[in-house]
């Protein structure tokens, strides 16, 4: 199941990647969310987990009533993208699965690879709406990825979904003068 | 006095002054109220003591605490004090929102969380109006948060030793990207209100950001404590360098003013990167330096920049003495501190230190010259600034004592 779960997350990023939409961008970060509480339900962290997908649903239903219309997903000049996220899995992959030891590679692969390509979408220099949905992802990476520290992750997963919901729930458009 | 209170208190206050914005004296009454019971719960509280009243575990490190304190000192300073032009609640309500969040990042139980609140504080600071779009303000702030998580990750994940070394680079370069030194720096315009322009993170949420990074890590990560710190001495080098130069030479006075924040950082960095009770005491102190210091005199430039008036009275030379470290200002301490702590640790670092301190001299005369004629509000500010810097020169033992040191 961790290994499922971890493969939603990375797709879910990679949603968040390609798409320009608000329907993209909202089901890109639900998947997200849905894949890393998954790793940590998996990873025996049944709290942390219910925390992730709770926030990230909740923001992603925000995102699907605000933002840019339609779904956006892969528009042309998009390879780029497709590129970059393929990149970040491997990558990602490598560092949790072959360079890193012991059990749990799909709680290392989950987070960094969701970090890396919200991140990402952070530095593309999004539109705002877009921006602030990497930004809600970013967090929900961060909370994911308190499940490999040795004190309790449920305290930090409750704060990144209140952190999630509040990112999501800031208005889509510019404010006047900017 | 519980660590809740000193995150809660002044949240309330910027909450408060946001709601009651056409109402700006009583915004300004409230929350300076509610902005002074938040100092109350810092100073009241004991560090290290944990608090469990909402589940999680808070606690307030000695560092942290001193520079939250020092650091709500500066922000009354610069509210009662406020350049003629700047709207006092509107100075206020960013401030209490910023302290708040640095409470947020001092006591949060790991760094992880704090981490998630500094980025809260990217995403609501960016959220903010302002001249540049928001995927533009946002990206180099978001770019530290994404260096600090990929650092924890690294840190935590059991395999070879460069793992826990890629961590220590994650750290460091998420620390120095949060501050907006070299080489992530800030995106940066000259017209821009302060509040949303990068200078926050360089002058007033960093130090608290950097002592918080850098105490956690050196429990998270006990074997790359030393290759950390040659980072932190390297990239500490290279801002002090290129700061100090760029202050020199650049055509734009805020610009000056900005790379001269960088080259203090520089100091900072070098101060943390050697580890030594000596080299924290000298970082610790330019960071206070920096808040109640270099901060308040930024925000007094802003009019004569504008104006462009630039003057050689004689106040004017001892604001360039203060903002190049010389005698007996606080600036002049921490750098005795740092030589001090750098020949302990290796003597050829010493001699380059050493020889980075005289390009403080050409930079600092000219932030002096644009105060312009400085008079009202304004002279009593830079003389209270003035004053601050030389007692902190003459008796830094108090506040050090505050930090643990």
């Amino acid at each position: 199941m961790s290994e499922a779960a971890a493969f939603a997350a990375w797709l879910g990023g990679a949603i968040l990647v390609l798409a320009d939409g608000r329907r993209g961008l909202a089901v890109g970060l639900a998947l997200m969310a849905a894949g890393l509480g998954g790793v940590a339900y998996a990873a025996g962290e049944q709290l942390t987990g219910a925390a992730l997908l709770a926030g990230g649903v909740v923001a992603a239903a925000l995102r699907w009533r605000s933002g840019p219309e339609g779904w956006g997903l892969m528009q042309p000049g998009s390879t780029p993208r497709i590129v970059l996220t393929v990149v970040i899995g491997l990558v990602a992959l490598y560092f949790a699965a072959s360079l890193a030891s012991g059990d749990g590679a799909a709680v290392r692969f989950a987070p960094m690879a969701c970090i890396a390509l919200a991140g990402a979408r952070l530095l593309q220099g999004a539109e705002r709406g877009a921006a602030l949905t990497a930004a809600s992802g970013l967090v929900l990476a961060l909370g994911a990825g308190s499940v490999l520290g040795s004190s309790g992750s449920l305290p930090a997963a409750v704060v990144a979904a209140v952190i999630a919901t509040g990112t999501s729930a800031l208005p889509a458009a510019e404010p006047h003068g900017a | 006095m519980e660590p809740e209170l000193a995150v809660a208190l002044p949240a309330a206050g910027a909450a408060c002054a946001t709601a009651l914005r056409p109402r700006p004296r009583l915004a300004l009454g409230l929350g300076a109220l509610l902005g002074a019971g938040g100092l109350a719960a810092v100073v009241l509280s004991s560090p290290g003591a944990a608090s469990d009243l909402l589940g999680i575990t808070l606690s307030l490190s000695a560092p942290a605490r001193s520079m939250l304190i020092v650091a709500a000192l500066a922000l009354a300073f610069v509210v009662v004090l406020a350049p003629q032009n700047a709207a006092r609640s509107s100075l206020l309500r960013w401030g209490l929102a910023g302290l708040a969040g640095m409470a947020a990042i001092a006591v949060a139980p790991t760094l992880d969380v704090s981490v998630m609140v500094l980025l809260a504080l990217v995403v609501l600071q960016a959220a903010g109006p302002g001249r540049r779009p928001y995927a533009r303000r946002v990206r180099a702030p978001a770019l530290a948060v994404v260096l600090l998580g990929l650092g924890l990750l690294f840190a935590r994940m059991p395999g070879p030793p460069a793992l826990e070394r890629l961590g220590a680079v994650g750290l460091v370069a998420g620390l120095v990207a949060a501050l907006g030194a070299l080489p992530y720096m800030h995106e940066f315009d000259p017209e821009e209100l302060t509040a949303t322009s990068p200078i926050p993170w360089i002058a007033f949420v960093g130090p608290v950001v950097a002592v918080v990074v850098l105490t956690r890590a050196r429990d998270l990560l006990p074997a790359a404590i030393g290759a950390m710190g040659a980072m932190l001495i390297g990239l500490g080098l290279l801002n002090i360098v290129w700061g100090c130069v760029a202050s020199w030479r650049t055509e734009l006075g805020a610009a000056a003013w900005r790379y001269s924040f960088i080259s203090d950082w520089g100091l900072a960095l070098c101060g943390f990167g050697l580890g030594l009770t000596e080299g924290w005491a000298g970082a610790l102190l330019i960071l206070f330096s920096i808040l109640i210091g270099r901060l308040p005199l930024y925000l007094w430039s802003r009019q004569p920049l504008r104006d462009k008036i630039q003057t050689d009275r004689p106040i004017n030379l001892v604001v360039a003495a203060a903002l190049a470290g010389s005698a007996p200002f606080a600036g002049f301490t921490a750098r005795i501190l740092l030589l001090r702590g750098a020949t302990a640790l290796y003597w050829p670092l010493a001699l380059v230190l050493a020889a980075t301190l005289l390009l403080w001299v050409p930079s600092s005369l000219r932030l002096g010259r644009s105060l312009g004629m400085p008079k009202g509000r304004q002279l009593a500010g830079i003389m209270v600034t003035l004053a601050l810097n030389v007692a902190l020169g003459l008796y830094p033992q108090p506040l050090l004592s505050l930090a643990g040191l």
